[in-house]
Formats: structure tokens, sequence, C-alpha cells
């Protein structure tokens, strides 16, 4: 038996409307969606998991957990253990379990179906983390519908909202959505009759064995109308999966569609919760989702931000050039490495001989020159802005002159944040999440972690400031 | 401890220069130099040489120095290279008056240059900023217009200085440029020019900002040994300061001024037995506007807080008080960063000389040159006076 005990759950603050596409394509062919939820520049699976699993945490109220799982079909590498760098963003142990689930827009359920097999295997508590932000061929449905959004659950043996029962189901579908070896978008056949029917089929097979009278679903959504379709074969009507469906507004959150509306159905309060995930190829999973009494959840889904759509295909990238070539200055990924404590943590020191912060804590004292080795401290990732300026065209180092292409201009500040234990130090740190003009001197700000740049193929993570909540 | 006097200056023009080669620049500004010592110099006579250079583009990293010493027939004269950033030329003198006046040497070559128009812009971005502290500040988004700027933001919060405040050091500065042959930017401008030009970091806007320059500028030192064989008018370097500071400006107490230029400027102040009010004019450092009214109040030319207003009185212009950056500052000169600091004692050589041209002023006897690397974490400061010195009522 497993529960869930936290929910997390965040989308992007930038939204495009269907209009905008209409503006651009004269048409949308993402049938049923409204708007759709856009990630930023500096944004992608990692940092929204990110964002999504400090909520949950926070929700739950615990710091650690003992097995970790991150899924997603748009993962920021293909290959390379992402565990290792969310684990550090979290600051969890160093010997959690951890899992990597992609491939398929069930990823996200089969990570919490892996988490509780895995409290049922001995582990205390888990964390399954799922983000997605799919990406197809600018004229073609997917990429109209493609969404972006996480949620993560924190899972024990038991809690308020139990998951009584589990089932899956696949047969061969090929064709109706797939994404080559090395490719970066996302493709379909677009068989319509042939696609709907294997999105039926594999659902309805895979709940007809469970026994449940929903009063919610969640169901996998790749656009706003099929979920509809299949509401007869999981013997529902329509509006016990409009009242929680996220499509409309958010668009399809690929691996993190069902995960995301299930955080939503959780937050307002259902008790009982039919969760159905589909992945082409195809296969599906269904979970039931007993809720006897309220979870504790921390949604961040809003977002006021509008796009118009060549800004759309500007943060995304698409229309954007990358970084430069060049030379001279030149931060290695072993140097950026050492300093991931700080990057993702915010590790301070404290000057044993007089009690000042120092960030980094290297080298010699701030405050008094003292060399003595400096003792931890941890700053709380607020702080108030000291001085800031507003890098406009052409005042970025090149490191970051892919983001100002696709994000335009960007506020850099010094920070002073503040220690846990009193006391605060200043760090430099580049806005984000509000426009550049959004942060003044005085101005408060909460640090979070976003992309900092990428060079040599391998991203650098990082905190940045925005303004406080 | 013998003393050092400045016996020639000279520079090449500053500017984008797709025919010269970095050797040939500073063959350019070592003639000048070696032109402008009153009773002749044989160049065989120079027994050392410093020469400052950041080394942008990367075109020569290693022995930059004698690559161009040996360029010039310094055949064999020991010559080391200086690097602190925008300062390095500055600091290249400050070596040169430390081997005079330990015996060293007699006669010494202090100078510098940069090449910055021969590379791409994506590989000039590149070197943009490499002297801001790496880790930290250029990685979260900042090259030193970004890092100036932040400075801009604490002065103006704090003591309410303002965007017209910074574009009168553009306005001043290009009327004293307008006079200099060798300036780059060698024009012009209005209030309501540099108060439209486009943002770069905000509050600065282009006319906030210094180009990036190639050019190349020479000093000759020598003791007061063998000085009246150069020169019947010795120019004493009276003064030399020089201080260092955190690189990142983050890492500092606060960022409304420039500690190693005070450093800087006390201690060449306290060599030379004068204080501000003993300046006839003043070369500072004006990378950026703000960096000048920082200058300001670092240096003692006003109270803190007070530079934005001191800069629209007109009391730096030629005809005020004290009279600063005559030569078109980097602003309007320009800025090769190894040859900034050597070419701002070019400067105050023309002055004490009467070879300023249509920027002379009347008859000055004493001038003091600041030169910062990136944002503060080195400075230099050096006094010079017409010998004899005689105090002038003021």
């Amino acid at each position: 038996m497993s529960a869930i005990v936290g929910v997390g759950a965040y989308a992007p603050r930038f939204r495009i409307s269907a209009e905008a596409f209409e503006e651009a394509w004269g048409r949308f062919d993402a049938a049923g969606v409204n708007g759709k939820a856009v990630p930023a520049a500096d944004e992608d699976p990692l940092t929204m998991g990110y964002e999504a699993a400090t909520r949950a945490l926070e929700a739950a109220g615990v710091e650690g957990v003992d097995w970790l799982a991150f899924a997603s079909t748009t993962p920021p590498m293909a290959e390379e253990d992402l565990t290792a760098r969310l684990g550090a963003m979290l600051d969890l142990p160093e010997d959690v379990g951890r899992h990597v689930l992609t491939g398929s827009t069930r990823a996200g359920t089969r990570g919490i179906v892996a988490a509780a097999d895995a409290l049922a295997g001995g582990a205390s508590r888990a964390l399954v983390v799922v983000a997605d932000a799919p990406r197809g061929e600018p004229d073609g449905e997917i990429d109209h519908a493609a969404g972006a959004g996480a949620a993560a659950f924190v899972l024990e043996a038991d809690g308020p909202a139990r998951i009584v029962d589990v089932a899956e189901h696949a047969s061969p579908y090929p064709g109706s959505r797939f994404r080559g070896t090395g490719e970066s978008t996302t493709d379909g056949l677009g068989v319509t009759r042939y696609d709907r029917r294997a999105f039926r089929e594999t659902v309805g097979a895979a709940v007809d064995g469970l026994s449940v009278d929903p009063d919610a679903v969640a169901i996998q959504a790749p656009n706003g109308k099929l979920p509809y379709r299949a509401a007869g074969d999981l013997g529902v009507d329509a509006e016990t999966i409009a009242s929680v469906a996220t499509v409309h507004e958010l668009g399809d959150l690929g691996a993190a569609s069902v995960p995301v509306t299930l955080a939503r159905a959780l937050a307002d309060g259902h008790g009982s919760i039919l969760a159905v995930a589909y992945g082409s190829g195809a296969g599906a999973d269904a979970l039931v989702v007993e809720a006897d009494g309220p979870v504790s959840t921390a949604l961040a889904l809003d977002g006021d931000d509008p796009l118009g759509y060549a800004e759309y295909l500007r943060q995304r990238g698409v229309v954007t050039a990358g970084p430069p070539s060049g030379g001279g200055a030149y931060v290695s990924v072993p140097t950026w490495q050492r300093s991931i404590p700080q990057r993702y943590r915010l590790e301070a020191g404290r000057c044993p001989d007089c009690g000042a912060l120092a960030f980094p804590p290297e080298g010699a004292c701030p405050a008094c020159g003292s060399r003595e080795p400096f003792g931890a401290a941890t700053l709380t990732g607020e702080g108030t802005i000291e001085a800031v300026t507003t890098i406009s065209q052409g005042g970025a180092p090149p490191e970051f002159a892919d983001l100002q292409s696709r994000a335009g201009d960007y506020a850099a500040a010094i920070v002073s944040l503040e220690g846990e234990d009193g006391g605060a130090v200043s760090a430099p740190a580049m806005g984000t999440d509000a426009e550049a003009d959004a942060f003044a001197v005085g101005d408060r700000v909460e640090a979070t972690i976003r992309r900092i740049y990428t060079q040599e193929g391998v991203t650098r993570y990082g905190f940045k400031i925005r303004p406080a909540e | 401890m013998r003393d050092a006097y400045l016996i020639g200056a000279g520079q090449s023009d500053y500017g984008a220069f797709p025919a010269e080669s970095y050797r040939s620049l500073f063959s350019t500004a070592f003639d000048a130099a070696v032109g402008s010592v009153p009773k002749g110099l044989e160049p065989g006579a120079i027994d050392e040489a410093f020469v400052g250079t950041l080394g942008v583009g990367g075109r020569q990293l290693g022995l930059p120095g004698p690559a161009v010493t040996e360029h010039v027939g310094l055949d064999g004269v020991p010559c080391t290279r200086v690097e602190n950033a925008c300062a390095a030329s500055g600091y290249a003198v400050r070596q040169a008056v430390a081997a005079v006046r330990s015996g060293m040497a007699d006669v010494v070559l202090a100078g510098g240059f940069e090449v910055m128009s021969d590379t791409s812009s994506d590989a000039t971005k590149y070197w943009l900023g490499v002297s801001g502290e790496t880790e930290w500040e250029r990685l979260s988004g900042t090259t030193f217009s970004g890092v100036y700027a932040q400075m801009a933001s604490a002065h103006m919060d704090r003591y309410g200085t303002t965007r017209e405040q910074l574009s009168h050091v553009a306005v001043k500065n290009h009327a004293n440029g307008a006079k200099n042959p060798h300036a780059q930017l060698g024009f012009e401008c209005s209030l309501e020019d540099a108060m439209a030009a486009p943002v770069v970091a905000d509050p600065l806007n282009l006319y906030h900002c210094c180009p990036t320059s190639d050019g190349a500028a020479c000093t000759i030192v020598a003791s007061e040994d063998v000085v009246d064989a150069y020169t019947d008018e010795p120019i004493r370097i009276a003064g030399v300061g020089a201080g260092s500071d955190r690189v990142g400006l983050f890492q500092r107490e606060e960022y409304t001024t420039v500690p190693a230029s005070e450093r800087a400027g006390e201690s060449a102040y306290e060599e030379a037995g004068v204080g501000p009010d003993g300046l006839d004019f003043a070369e500072v450092h004006d990378c950026f506007a703000i960096a000048e009214l920082l200058a300001y109040e670092d240096l003692g030319f006003c109270d803190r807080g007070e530079a934005g207003e001191f800069v629209a009185s007109g009391a730096t212009r030629p005809d005020g008080q004290l009279p600063v950056n005559t030569s078109g500052g980097l602003k309007s000169k320009g800025h090769p960063i190894g040859a900034t600091g050597a070419g701002q004692i070019v400067e105050a050589y023309k002055q004490l000389t009467g070879d300023a041209g249509e920027r002379q002023l009347s008859d000055p006897r004493r001038g003091l040159t600041h030169n910062v690397g990136g944002s503060g974490g080195a400075a230099v400061v050096h006094v010079f006076e017409r010998q004899p010195i005689e105090e002038v009522a003021r």
C-alpha cells in the first residue's frame, strides 16, 4: 500500500492563446486547447521539476526522501542521469535510490507506480518528479498543442490519499506519435481514426479490470478533445473529466499531463480519482486514488504573461541562432561543478573569528580577512536588491547571447542574501520570472534555480532571483 | 631614493585601424615618445622596459612585451609585461618609477598597447569583461557596462545622481576630445544627444560608455642622475600610489566608491605632499560616465555624493576650477585597454610641456593621472610636477 502525502505543481508564467496561433498560421490545429503554458528561455523540464518538487516537499512538510524518480519525454539531456543534479538541487542525500523514466507520455504514471512498488519493497519515502515540455514541427498539431508543466508527489506507505489499485495495458499501435532517436521534435502520421482507436482501446482496457466510481478523472490529454472521446470507454461522463482538466489552459503536458491533472484533482479535494495515462505505441496506466482527507498541496499553475507567436518562437529557441563561438573568459565544467553547493543550494560560510557570512565560502573572510576555514552557513534564498541594471542587446557576455536573443533584456543585480542564522552576504544574480524593469534597488527577491547557460553541450544550472512572492 | 622624471611621452592615434598591427601601433607611439624628449634621446640609452597589455584577441598572450620592444629595436633590453586589466600601463609606469628609484635603471620605457577591432563581434564579446570576476559576476550576466551600471544604480539610489549628470560627463569629454587629433571619437555631442542614446545597461546609455579601441602609448622615465641630459624643464613624478581590491563588485563593502582609487589617491597625494587643491588638471579613468563621477569623489575633487552636481556645474571643464580629461578621456579619445594608463600620462606630459595644442591649459604646473583596472580591482595614481614648482595663489 502507498499513499500521496504531499503534492506540488508548476507551470511557467508565459501563456499563448489559440488566437495567437490562428493569427500566425490562419488556423490552430490543437482541438479544445484555448491557450497553453510556454517555458521561458531559461526553463526546461529539470528546472520545472525543481519548482514542482520544492513545493511538494514543502507541502508534505518533509525534507529528505530515500527514493527519487524523474520522468519526462523531453529531458534536457538524452543521456545523463539528471536525478544527480535534481537531487543536488533539492539537497537530497547522495545515497537516494534514483530512476529516470522517459520515452513515453506515460513515464509520469510509471514513476508513481514504481514509487508504490518501492515503498512496498521497503523504501520509506519517495519523491516522484514529472515535468515535460513537448515540441513538434511548428506547423503541426503536436506543436500547436504542446504546453509545459510539472507535478511532484511525495509518497509514503500510508497517508491521506491512498493508491488503492493499479492496472496497465499495452498493445502494438506504431506510428500514432513518435520521435526518432536523436530528433528534437515529436511527430505523428496523423491517421485520425487509427490514433483514436489506439487511445480508446488502450485506456479502456487498462481501466477495464478496476472497480471504481470516480468523481474526477485525470486522463491523458494530447489535445482538448480526445479525453472526452474516451469517456464512454471509462464509464464516466464528460464533466468528471472537464472539472479537473488542465489541457484547455496549459496544453499538452506530455508525461506530466496526468500527474498535473491528478495534482489539481487532489488540490480540489476530490475523494475518488481515476488517473489514466496513455503512451503512444501504445500502452496505458490506470491508478485509483482514494482520498479520505485533505492532502497537502502547493500548486503554482497560474500564469498571466501573454506571448505573441513570434515571441513564442523566440522563447522556445526555434528562430534564434544559438551561442556564438569565441575564446576569452571561460569557466570549465569542473570549475562549475565545484561550485554546485553554492549554485544550487546557496551554501555560504561563516567566519569563525568575526561571524561574517561569506559567499562563495572561499578565500579570506570578506569582513576581517581571517584565513580560518569558514563554518557552514545556509542562506534563506530571500534578500534585497542592492544594485541592479538591465542588460540590453549587446551588453550580455557571449555565454548569454542565446538567452538574450530568446528572452530579451534581463536584469543583473547584486543582492544581499540573508543567512538562516542572521547576517547577510552579497551575491551577483540574474533576474528571472519577471520583466527586467521589475527589479529595483531595495526590492525584495527570492532565489530559484534556472538554466544559466550552455557551453560545450553542457548546461549550467544555478540560482537566479525573482520578485518575492 | 632617487627621484624619477617623465622625460617623454607619445601615442598613436586611437581608433580602428585595419592596416595596423599591434607592433606598428607600438612603433608609432614609441617614436612619438622618443621624439618628444626635449634634448633628444638615443633609444640605446633605454635600459629597462615595461609594457602593459591585457592581450585582447589572444594574438600574443605570452611575451607580448619583448614582441614589441624588440620590434622597435630595443635589442636585448629587459622587458616585463604588466597585466592589470585596464590599468596595465598605468602600472607599467609605476614599475618604471620603481626601477628608477631603486637604482636598477636610469632610462626606462613604460608603455602599452591593445588591438580590439580586428576580431569578429562574437569573438570580441568573449574578451569584454574578462577582467570582471569570472565565476560569479560574469556568470550573473554582466560585462563591465553591467557592473558599472550597477554602481550607477547604487549611486543614484543613495545620492540622487541623475542620468543628466552622467550625460554631462560625455558632453564635456567629447568637447575636449574634439580638439585632440589622436581621439577616436573626436566630435562634440550635445546634452540632448547624450541623453537620447540607446540604452546599453540601464541607467547607462551608449554615450555613457567608452568605445573599444586600437592604440598604443609610451612614456619614458629617467632618473635624477641623468635627467639633465634630456630636458631643461624636468617633470618630476612627485607621487605614485596604487591599490588593489576584490575583483568582483559584489565582494566589496559598498558600491558607491572605488576603494582602490581612494587608496591610490591618498598614497600619491601623501608622497607628492599635495592634495586635490594643489592640482591644475587631472586625467581620470572614465570608462563609463559613472566611473568619472566616482573618481571625483574617490580622489577628493568633491565631497561624497556630490560628483553629479560637480560635473554639471562645469567645475571640471577646461575653464573650470579643476579641468578633468582634457584629452577627451576614455570616452572620446578611446580606450585601447593596455595603452590607456600610459596614454593618460601622454596628455599630462603634453599639458605640462605646453604641447597640448588647442587643448592647452594656461600654464599648468601639476597634474594627476588615475587609471583603474576592471571595476576597481586595481588602481594607480600618479602626480606630475613641472620643475621648479611654485605654488600659485588660487
